[in-house]
């Protein structure tokens, strides 16, 4: 049979996933209280043979004030810094941020990068910047939310955690560990044993999600806090709910984490009520009647109808799912979720989710 | 190669005699054919007949300013997605005193301070009986300044004639041009010709025979802003266009018909995108609809693609926009070096509508609706005497 032959039909191959130019390009944001070592953990990030083409943008990023943006880039060593002009947006609302604009510009000039690192300011709130590069992927931008690694001083951090803010505004350094992927509890040389634990356990109370990596000097080898790939599910691995048991008990008037998990499948429009209710109405109360109020939410969740694990994801008030691996035909469906937030409470939010789980 | 001889027919009507004669002008001006019998015969049709060199000395005049347009060229080396290019703008046009005016009016860049001061936020407000009433004035003379503009719209007339009608039309109604100063916007109006999307700036280009331009007015009155825009035809248009604009106000109509208490603002692009794409079109992704109040710009952001992250849910009471920008070719838009005009990648064609709305216990209040022909938008009008 001669292989050139036209005559019969070849079996299709599969199509090309996409090509090099649709590649697209990972943004860490670094938060950190000033002095818990972002910048050296940068310098560190920036000097390290790396082979990787890494863009970093210091100073505050997406307040809309800012016109301008220091710059620095760094590859293998190299270092220099230019001026990017954000220019301006328009009449009606852009859904990209101009920021994000402006990074694609100038890789139009520079060539592409391979890596995105955005440097916040010490009091700045990751929220919103997290809203910014967390981006419909239909608006087909070629950068893309990795995670958020949050920079902890392991000798003052507790006490900045624990720190109250008049009129029940929420403590910076608690809202920037609360939004984290992975804590990185820096200058663990500085200070003994039981203060590490108690900082560490007190990280878990507030946000049981993110990995905490001890590090000296912010030196920290790179595999572990870059592509966390945080918001896609490109490195889904399962929902190891194994840690969450261990820190529930913690008891918290404000920034906490909550987990429970339901066995049972929920139907799609119950699930886009249950996390409404929450993110958009806030009319979910806990038992002393304050509103939940939610600042990260994740979760694997069984829909009614669809073989598939599907992956929820929150930053304040928006929200995505996301389908993944299918289920086994032998495990039994279930529904694992994770707040982090205030005036939350486990039960309420269990009871509430499992009024809506069918019965069958 | 036996020669044919051609047998011409007099061009005058209801006459069948042979033609042997030419009409000089005609010559002149390089148009063909214009054959007579003889010259009283020319002279008898000579009323209909001299509408031709008008209608060619008008192109050729058009195509001479098309020209100097593009010597005027104030971006060398910038590469055009398409054939439209920038003219000559006219100077700032002034509001007078005693017409209200939103903060960014007199800032250097335009800044909307107010606008910017609860960026961030995703509450969406609802508006009481009172604000409601505002902001359907506002509609209301925002819609009678785009009807002004409707009217003008032929062959031969610049954009930036549109513009200074718009601009003496909302002075007339005590009202302040939107746009005008909106973070640095140079003109009253946005005029969107054929790849440009939205934003375009009026300018000194005089519009085409089978031209589509979008115009786009807002306007602010006693405190509140009225926005919306419609798609006309210049002229004849090819089939291709008129399917393009018919498509998009369809698109705009359906999603504005599931507009009730309850939807989330998330599942308008669903709609708008489904109905375009069926025809081969795209949804442009960059700009969306918009609350609008006494903010001319704010929340909610409504895109209208399909599987975006939308915040909110609709309530009575609240305000905002609708606008779905549709291409003919790619989604992707870029961005002319004034910063404004944002024009299609592939240079094909762009069409847009838009109205702003008020959540009704039921449905919702089209505030920018036409007053007469049953709300219709001006197009249809066109089609129908096509």
């Amino acid at each position: 049979m001669s292989v050139s032959s036209d005559e019969d039909c070849p079996d299709l191959v599969p199509a090309e996933a996409g090509s090099s130019t649709s590649k697209k390009i990972p943004v860490t944001v670094i938060t950190g209280y000033l002095g818990a070592g972002k910048t050296t953990l940068l310098n560190h990030i920036l000097t390290e043979q790396h082979n990787k083409k890494i863009a970093v943008i210091l100073n505050e990023f997406g307040t809309g004030s800012a016109v301008e943006s220091s710059m620095a880039m760094g590859q293998t060593g190299e270092l220099y810094e230019e001026w990017l002009e954000l220019r301006n947006g328009c009449l009606c609302c852009s859904v990209k941020d101009n920021g994000i604009q402006a990074i694609e510009r100038l890789m139009e000039k520079k060539g592409r990068f391979d890596y995105i690192l955005l440097e916040t300011t010490g009091l700045a709130d990751p929220g919103p910047i997290a809203s910014i590069f967390w981006l419909d992927d239909e608006l087909g931008c070629n950068i893309y939310l990795d995670g958020i690694i949050t920079v902890v001083d392991a000798k003052y951090s507790l006490n900045q955690l624990l720190e109250k803010k008049p009129d029940k505004v929420i403590n910076e350094a608690v809202r920037q560990v609360a939004l984290a992927d992975l804590v990185l509890l820096n200058k663990v040389d500085l200070v003994d044993k039981n203060l590490i634990m108690k900082t560490e356990n007190h990280i878990k109370s507030i946000n049981s999600l993110a990995d905490i990596v001890h590090t000296v000097k912010a030196k920290v080898d790179l595999q572990k806090i870059l592509d966390l790939h945080a918001y896609d599910t490109s490195k889904y691995q399962g929902f190891r709910t194994e840690r969450f048991q261990a820190t529930s008990s913690h008891i918290d008037p404000f920034i906490v984490s909550v987990t429970f998990e339901v066995f049972g499948s929920i139907t799609s429009v119950d699930l886009d009520s249950y996390i409404q209710n929450l993110l958009w109405d806030k009319s979910v109360c806990n038992p002393n009647g304050n509103p939940m109020e939610i600042l990260r939410m994740k979760g694997e969740v069984s829909l009614v109808a669809e073989a598939r694990r599907v992956i929820v994801q929150a930053v304040n008030e928006l929200y995505d799912r996301e389908v993944t691996t299918p289920w086994e035909a032998d495990s039994a469906r279930k529904c694992t979720l994770v707040f982090i937030g205030r005036n939350l409470d486990e039960k309420v939010l269990r009871q509430k989710f499992t009024d809506l789980i069918g019965l069958a | 190669m036996a020669a044919t001889a051609v047998v011409r027919v007099c061009e005058s009507i209801n006459c069948t005699k042979e033609a042997k004669l030419q009409c000089p002008t005609c010559i002149k001006l390089g148009i063909e054919g214009s054959f007579f019998c003889e010259q009283e015969c020319f002279k008898g049709s000579w009323k209909e007949h001299k509408q031709v060199h008008k209608k060619e000395r008008m192109k050729i005049n058009m195509k001479a300013q098309n020209e100097a347009a593009v010597s005027f060229n104030p971006w060398p080396g910038y590469v055009f997605s398409g054939p439209l290019r920038p003219f000559p703008k006219s100077t700032l046009r002034v509001v007078p005193e005693g017409i209200e005016k939103p903060d960014y009016a007199d800032h250097p860049e335009g800044y909307p301070a107010s606008e910017m001061e609860i960026r961030g936020s995703t509450q969406i407000k609802v508006l009481n009986k009172d604000e409601i009433e505002g902001l359907r004035t506002a509609c209301k003379y925002g819609r009678e300044v785009l009807d002004v503009a409707a009217a003008m719209i032929r062959p031969g007339v610049t954009t930036d004639d549109i513009d200074e009608a718009v601009h003496n039309a909302c002075i007339e109604r005590k009202c302040y041009p939107s746009p005008l100063n909106y973070r640095g916007f140079p003109k009253s109006c946005c005029t969107s010709v054929n790849e440009v999307i939205c934003h375009g700036i009026p300018d000194k280009r005089p519009l085409e025979e089978g031209d589509i331009v979008n115009v786009d007015i807002t306007v602010f009155h006693n405190g509140y802003h009225g926005d919306l825009n419609e798609t006309f035809f210049v002229g004849k248009v090819d089939d291709k266009s008129k399917e393009l604009v018919q498509t998009t106000y369809e698109a705009l109509k359906e999603a504005i018909n599931m507009v009730k208490p309850g939807v989330r603002y998330r599942d308008v692009g669903n709609v708008i995108q489904k109905k375009v794409q069926a025809h081969g079109f795209s949804v442009v992704r960059t700009y969306c609809g918009h609350g609008i109040h006494r903010l001319f710009h704010t929340t909610p952001s409504i895109p209208h693609y399909s599987k975006n992250k939308a915040i909110g849910v609709m309530k009575p009471g609240h305000a905002f926009t609708i606008e779905p920008m549709i291409n003919m070719g790619k989604w992707q838009d870029s961005l002319w070096p004034d910063d404004w005009t944002a024009v299609t990648v592939d240079g094909k064609r762009s069409a847009q509508f838009e109205h702003t709305l008020i959540v009704t216990e039921t449905g919702c209040d089209i505030l920018t609706a036409r007053q007469d022909k049953d709300g219709q938008p001006h197009f249809l009008d066109q089609l129908e005497t096509l």
